[in-house]
């Protein structure tokens, strides 16, 4: 019995798999020895994850002058990995909110992942606004919460306030997201699980029956935090965008930033996203769930917002131009030939230009350069960022002030810490969870399995 | 607790009911406490409801709460309080003591403001008739001079190599024994007539001993001309407040040169805008090579090498005899654009006669008579130079020294005593000193600190901070002025004046003060010397409580008399080659202020370095895209520096205004004895000086200058660009352009690419407006239209002011009138001690983390070679409308209802966007712990990288973390702590206490009751501050000026500091 499914779309799911099948292939990993691919990348990790936590500590114990900001550049490198982390944050709640709403069934394949990344990326992302303030031991100030201080409150007219609600309800909603998700997952874990093992997977899957009734249970809370989530992804990236845009230094203080924000950050978290994904996919021998036409799905997301990306960049030239003001004018100036000129240059390719290869059908479909492009894109994208801060600030409106800005060790150590922070938390994911969510796929086999839909489908079905 | 459910409110039916309740419901706080006398009253002894369990319970988290709190290390700061309470002081109520500032040859009259019996600052004295209340760097730092770590703090001898107590009593004994044969005294320039007197009595005890006077940077040659020219060896009196055309060969009398503060406050009297229809400057040019303090002030420079100095005046002289037929002379001749400057510098002084002044700072004796009959010439004896309060503040003459050393060689000398002098560092002869020095028996240093000359001596015999001494100083024919002790003092010490009269004609032991006691005899003396009983004891208080006394002198008239001929004979020659001047900087003059952290971390006002002295090298342009940098280095680079086969590694630093083929570096760096803060910083040139007629020159010819060979990896420089669009003339086309501006792109895209800047890219800043003289009309209407622009830009704003709401009350503004300001940095540095601003050291300067709430932004504009100069002191704006404020997430930046943007520090968490928001730079981040003040032990930085912490002794490395120097911080301003952002306040500590003085008297608030430190520091007056609520202040007067403008006005950041437009008087006569 197929599904009415178009002939032109391709399968989704590679290799006449059963649901037996398919729950072998993804639950089987987090049953067995990790192997030595695992190993061997888990211990670079939390090798840097060391490294990093102790330049955190150094950072707190000297002080924030351990880093090389200086009187005019008061944020370098800190505030840039936190919006380049939240950026790379976005995919996870696009692909399950959004296309969920959309009903796009290949986000099934990459949902989970995603979604995981999605969180630590928000992990990382929020040790930055944490380390970066001077006095990290008085960080609940930023709270509104009743005091006996007259009452002191918070400032709401500053878009740093809006960041920690607009951060934290993301996380929130991303981790209730991601759970709800896991949540039959674990339960299958569960049922094949014995011993301690299946004592714990019993307390985290909340006595997951599978009934019909939790299934339809399950199914609304997913529709309900989806319609929850989608405004999010919005919101996060415009209020990081407002960061900025509510400072008057010129380069900063622009209405364009917001949509320019939310579509580099989807264009980053897809290239995040796939970065991952092309090697879990390796790894875990998943080429059967996550297949060339998700791949191709993701590459043309990217090449749709790296063009939205790049029309930004040119408005943003173009009003700089229009405005006849001419500090706003030195600015854009200053990015493109100023000292930071090959920051701005790196961008223009890696964000605007790159991302048009994906114009050719070959190249969506090819392996090796959307792995390249996509580590290109995440290197372009942090000098977006890196532009937009480092350049900005180095020279403002009064030239007795210009400086310029190069990170100490500890300011690497810190970023690399979050990589650590980052493969650390998804590596462990990887063995505790299915990295594909089981559930999902087998929603979708019907009308995604290649014996049922396509040229290789099985006749009879 | 459980007591208190009795109140609970449960339904309906409490409120009918319960009487109790009902009662209760009125009052509130029923469970308070009961006070101590109402405990008395009712005779119990319990705490109100409290019962057994609650107690426990309190008790139980109480010794919890202790015990944790004990196990954590919070460093313990002891406060004691007083025992018995001095009489005069109160509590947080200051006193002001008038008494002078003397260090050497300069001199200021001051008022020193103490708190609980400790002087924290030093401010100008209004009644002086010298310095008119005016203050210089150097004064304002003084205060923390007192508590220098590096200071002598009892008396020594030499044993071995090393020093070892010993008493006063033995001491005395000891050299009283020594002084039979010859004795010399080597002093610096001595002001104080009592001293005078001092020396006198000590000579008629032991009359073998001389007294040998000599300068650190020296003016000798000036002495020596005026007794041929006059016979006067003394310094007339300029009177710079009378010359309509100002000539200066070298001379840097805004800045360093024998009387800066009351020259400043003079010159500045003709360089004010009074009216836009008649608007009049004096003009002012400067001959000199290098970019000095008051070249950066001059409207036309005159570019000379050094050695072209006597080239040059000799021109002058022969052009200004040609017209007045005066006797011409032979000289040397003189070429190029120079010559045909100075035939129109000769016009210019023809048309002022008598109302002229040429001034020459060279110490050549030949240039200094011809300048002097030059002045003649032009008739301005009498009037511009007057010898009637002629100054008495340089009387040194390195001559004396050179015989000195002469005689100790060749074994003459017995004893010498070195007071509060450092011949073994500043002195130019000082490697045949210290030879020679080796031959005297018994060396003694009444020096203040442990510096390079006290090292070498016997004896030390240290001397008291002029704060903790009497004394007195005449600095100026008529000008006398009294020096008292505002603190007892801190250490073993004696003042010198003691010393050597206990040494020789003995005191009265039973005086509990002798040499207040000689003082006020010795002023007896020459006061009064026909006995009025009584009358003196008056004079002496009015005069103690006044700090100075004018008595007008008897007027003075000289004639010219020396032999022009044979001066000319004896000017300096051209050299071969690359050339180098010394100069001294307004900051560490020639060593002696070295010790002092503040001037050290202060910016030189010209090239704008810190820590340390830099050789300036001259910048060009190709006429195309590109500065031509001489040797192609950059700032920072280290070069050697070759002279007379001494080489000297040194960081060079680019500096516009510096002639081509000459090259410039401070003197005063680089002594090997100067503490924790001087030792090493720099480089030491006093011993390749070279010396003309026994007078010490402060330049070289035929200097070497390397390729980079380095880099100083802590090249501390505050200011990266320096220009707003300096032009100069394009090689193909010969027009002139914007060079700055053609620069500016990366020299990748300009080199390879052919980027230029764009027009107004630098030009167009709203930061400064500018003006010539002659075209002030026109600006002031082109600035007139664009605030009209800028406002009506504002106006399309949703944010449109609220002013009403600062209506009602204060409304507290600034107004700095750039043309009054020269950049001496006196108002930075009174900045730093009013308001306890931190010092970072040489490493965190270096990294841009300097924590000054003031600083004095320098621009260059108009001709790339000669350019014009503008000073710009910065500091917070007190925007009504700050771009600070609305973007703290807690509020820790806000708005007060009188307009002051105040920081709260225990509420700022130190995310420093506020530092990214600000327009003007001007907040300042704690990024280490300056301090002292986090609560992390040994995480201090030191003032250089690498530093040993073993240095300080018992103080932890961070010189914040030293008792003694922290006795300077002024106890009404909070000491920040690390990780929040700082900045000025408008001396918000100073307004309350003026508003609570005005409040008190029942009276409303007067100008004079709310002065800013910087507006009180300022020779000049240039900055003003007060009401804008006020119609009648001073303030709001001066912004009635239609040369007034708001830096970045467009932005609607509504600031509450405005500036007057620069008006320069250039004339474009002159090539350059």
């Amino acid at each position: 019995m197929s599904a009415p499914v178009s002939s032109i779309r391709e399968p989704l799911i590679l290799g006449h798999k059963t649901y037996h099948d398919i729950t072998e292939d993804l639950v089987s990993p987090t049953e067995k020895a990790p192997p030595l691919s695992w190993i061997m990348v888990f211990i670079p990790a939390v090798a840097l994850l060391s490294l990093g936590t102790f330049a955190v500590y150094w950072t707190i114990y000297v002080g924030i002058g351990t880093w090389n900001l200086n009187r005019t550049i008061n944020w370098g490198w800190d505030i840039t990995n936190f919006v380049w982390w939240i950026g790379i944050g976005h995919a996870g709640t696009l692909i399950s909110a959004i296309l969920l709403l959309f009903r796009q069934k290949w986000r099934t394949g990459v949902n989970r992942a995603a979604e995981a990344m999605t969180i630590f990326a928000v992990m990382c992302a929020g040790l930055f606004p944490m380390i970066h303030m001077g006095r990290i031991w008085n960080a609940m100030f930023i709270f509104p919460y009743p005091n006996t201080r007259g009452s002191l409150w918070v400032n709401f007219n500053s878009a740093l306030l809006w960041d920690v609600f607009a951060i934290s309800t993301y996380f929130t909603v991303s981790l209730l997201f991601w759970y709800t998700g896991l949540v039959p997952d674990l339960a299958t874990i569960r049922d094949r699980a014995k011993g301690l093992r299946k004592k714990i997977y019993s307390f985290f899957a909340l006595g997951w029956t599978g009934s019909a009734k939790h299934w339809q249970r399950w199914e609304y809370l997913a529709l309900v935090l989806a319609g929850l989530a989608t405004p999010l992804v919005l919101s996060v990236h415009t209020i990081v965008s407002f960061d900025f845009a509510t400072g008057i230094v010129p380069g900063w203080h622009t209405t364009i930033f917001p949509p320019y924000f939310v579509a580099g950050a989807v264009f980053s978290g897809f290239a995040m996203v796939l970065t991952l994904m092309l090697i879990v996919r390796k790894v875990l021998h998943l080429e059967q769930y996550i297949t060339i036409a998700h791949i191709e799905s993701m590459n043309k997301v990217i090449l749709a917002t790296g063009s939205i990306v790049g029309v930004a960049y040119i408005t943003e030239l173009f009003i700089s131009w229009y405005s006849g003001y001419i500090y706003e004018q030195a600015a854009f100036f200053n990015r493109a030939f100023g000292v930071y000129w090959w920051s701005y240059f790196g961008m223009m390719f890696a964000n605007v230009v790159s991302p048009q290869f994906f114009w050719s059908r070959k190249l969506r479909r090819n392996v090796t350069f959307t792995f390249m492009l996509s580590i290109l894109i995440n290197i372009g994208m942090w000098f977006e960022r890196f532009v937009i801060i480092g350049t900005t600030l180095a020279r403002d409106f009064l030239p007795s002030s210009w400086s310029y800005y190069s990170p100490t060790w500890i300011e690497i150590s810190i970023y690399l810490g979050t990589f650590g922070l980052f493969f650390t938390m998804f590596l462990i994911f990887a063995r505790v969870a299915p990295v594909v969510a089981v559930a999902e796929v087998k929603h979708i086999l019907k009308t995604g399995g290649d014996q049922y839909v396509g040229e290789d489908a099985v006749k009879g079905h | 607790m459980k007591n208190n459910n009795n109140n609970l409110w449960i339904g309906k039916k409490d409120l009918r009911v319960n009487k109790e309740f009902v009662e209760n419901a009125a009052n509130e706080f029923k469970d308070v406490p009961p006070t101590a006398q109402e405990m008395a009253e009712n005779g119990s002894t319990s705490l109100g409801t409290t019962n057994r369990r609650d107690f426990l319970k309190v008790l139980g988290f109480g010794v919890g709460a202790a015990t944790l709190a004990a196990g954590c290390d919070i460093p313990v700061k002891k406060a004691i309080p007083y025992v018995v309470k001095p009489e005069q002081i109160v509590p947080g109520v200051p006193t002001y003591y008038a008494s002078s500032y003397v260090r050497g040859g300069d001199y200021c009259a001051i008022v020193v403001k103490t708190r609980e019996g400790r002087p924290i600052k030093i401010e100008g004295n209004k009644l002086s008739k010298v310095t008119f209340g005016g203050t210089s760097a150097r004064v304002q730092a003084e205060v923390l001079n007192l508590y220098n770590n590096n200071r002598l703090k009892s008396p020594k001898v030499k044993k071995g190599d090393k020093f070892a107590d010993i008493s006063w009593k033995d001491l005395d004994k000891a050299i009283s024994t020594k002084l039979t044969s010859n004795t010399r005294i080597v002093t610096n320039t001595v002001l104080s007539p009592t001293k005078k007197k001092v020396f006198e009595d000590f000579i008629s005890k032991y009359p073998n001993t001389k007294v040998i006077t000599y300068d650190p940077v020296s003016s000798a040659a000036i002495l020596i001309a005026n007794e041929k020219s006059f016979g006067k060896k003394e310094i007339p009196d300029y009177k710079f407040d009378k010359a309509d055309v100002i000539v200066s060969f070298n001379a840097d009398f805004l800045g360093t040169w024998i009387s800066p503060i009351e020259y400043s406050k003079k010159y500045v009297q003709k360089r004010k805008i009074k009216s836009i229809e008649n608007a009049k400057m004096s003009r002012h040019i400067q001959v000199e090579s290098f970019m000095s303090l008051t070249g950066s002030n001059a409207d036309n420079r005159i570019m000379v090498k050094p050695s072209e100095q006597g080239a040059a005046i000799i021109y002058l002289y022969n052009e200004i005899a040609k017209a007045t037929e005066g006797q011409s002379v032979n000289g040397l001749a003189l070429e190029g654009k120079a010559k045909e400057n100075l035939s129109i510098v000769a016009k210019e002084l023809l048309g002022a006669k008598g109302n002229s002044l040429v001034v020459c700072g060279n110490n050549n004796i030949g240039e200094q008579i011809l300048v002097n009959k030059i002045n003649d010439l032009l008739g301005n004896i009498g009037s511009t130079v007057d010898f009637t309060e002629a100054s008495y503040q340089r009387q040194g003459d390195e001559r004396e020294m050179a015989q000195l050393v002469k005689d100790m060689a060749s074994g003459r000398v017995d004893t010498v005593l070195f007071l509060d002098a450092n011949p073994l560092y500043d002195y130019s002869g000082k490697k045949k000193f210290k030879e020679a020095l080796a031959k005297v028996k018994t060396k003694v240093s009444l020096g203040y600190s442990l510096d390079d000359t006290a090292v070498a001596c016997d004896y030390l015999a240290p001397v008291s901070h002029s704060l903790e001494s009497w004394g007195d100083a005449m600095p100026k024919r008529g000008h006398y002025s009294l020096m008292q002790p505002t603190i007892s003092t801190i250490f073993d010490t004696r003042q010198a004046e003691l010393s050597l009269l206990k040494w020789s004609v003995g005191v009265d032991a039973s005086v509990e003060q002798p040499y207040y006691q000689y003082l006020k005899n010795n002023w007896k003396n020459i006061f009064f010397s026909e006995d009025e009983i009584g009358g003196f004891r008056a004079f002496w208080d009015k005069t103690l409580k006044d700090g100075v006394y004018y008595s007008a002198p008897e007027s003075v008239e000289v004639s010219f008399v020396a032999d022009v001929a044979s001066a000319a004979a004896g000017v300096s020659k051209p050299g071969e080659g690359f050339e180098v001047s010394f100069y001294e900087t307004v900051n560490v003059g020639n060593g002696q202020f070295a010790e002092n952290p503040w001037l050290q971390e202060m910016p030189n006002p010209v090239d704008r370095t810190a820590w340390g002295n830099h050789l300036q090298i001259p910048i060009g342009f190709d006429g195309d895209k590109n500065f031509v940098l001489f040797n192609n280095l950059e700032d920072g680079d280290t070069v050697e520096f070759e002279v007379g086969g001494a080489k000297k590694e040194v960081a060079v630093v680019s500096t516009f205004g510096q002639m081509q083929g000459t090259v410039a570096l401070p003197l005063g760096y680089g002594r090997k004895y100067a503490g924790l803060v001087g030792s090493n910083v720099g480089v030491d040139v006093n011993d390749i000086l070279a010396d003309k007629d026994g007078l010490t020159q402060y330049y070289l010819t035929g200097v070497k200058v390397s390729e980079k060979v380095g880099v100083d990896k802590d090249f501390a420089h505050v200011q990266y660009h320096h220009t707003l669009g300096v032009t100069a003339k394009d090689k193909e086309t010969g027009e002139t352009k914007n060079a700055d501006e053609a620069a500016f792109p990366d020299s990748f895209w300009k080199d390879v690419f052919g980027v230029e800047g764009f027009q107004g890219f630098l030009t167009d800043r709203t930061i400064v407006f500018k003006s010539n003289i002659e075209e002030l009309k026109e600006n002031v209407e082109e600035l007139k239209e664009k605030r009209k622009e800028f406002k009506h830009l504002n106006e399309q704003q949703i944010y449109n002011g609220y002013d009403d709401v600062y209506a009602l009350g204060h409304h507290w503004g600034m107004q700095i009138d750039t043309n009054l300001c020269t950049g001496c940095g006196a108002c930075t540095i009174a900045c730093m001690a009013e308001n306890n601003v931190p010092i970072v050291g040489k490493h965190e300067v270096h990294r841009h983390h300097e924590m000054s709430w003031l600083r004095i932004d320098r621009y260059f504009y108009g001709e790339l070679e000669n350019p014009n100069t503008v000073y710009q002191p910065m500091m917070c704006q007190q925007c009504d409308n700050a771009p600070c404020e609305n973007v703290c997430p807690v509020n820790a930046t806000n708005h007060s209802s009188e307009g002051l943007n105040q920081m709260v520090y225990n509420r700022c968490i130190g995310t420093r966007y506020c530092a990214n928001n600000c327009p003007y730079k001007v907040r300042r981040f704690n990024w280490l712990d300056y301090t002292t003040a986090d609560i992390f032990n040994d995480n201090e930085p030191t003032l250089f990288e690498g530093q040993e912490m073993a240095t300080l002794g018992d103080v932890s490395g961070a010189i914040s973390d030293d008792p003694l120097f922290r006795m300077v911080l002024n106890p009404d301003v909070t000491v920040r702590q690390r990780g929040v952002i700082e900045k000025c306040s408008f001396c918000v500590q100073k307004l309350q206490e003026g508003k609570l003085n005005a409040k008190k008297e029942q009276r409303k608030l007067r100008d004079d009751d709310v002065v800013t430190a910087c507006q009180a520091s300022c020779p000049t007056e240039a900055i003003v501050f007060g009401d804008m609520n006020d119609k009648e202040s001073e303030l709001n007067k001066r912004k009635e000026s239609p040369l007034n403008f708001i830096v970045l006005e467009e932005t609607n950041v509504r600031s509450s500091v405005c500036y007057t437009m620069k008006v320069n008087n250039r004339s474009e006569e002159y090539k350059s």
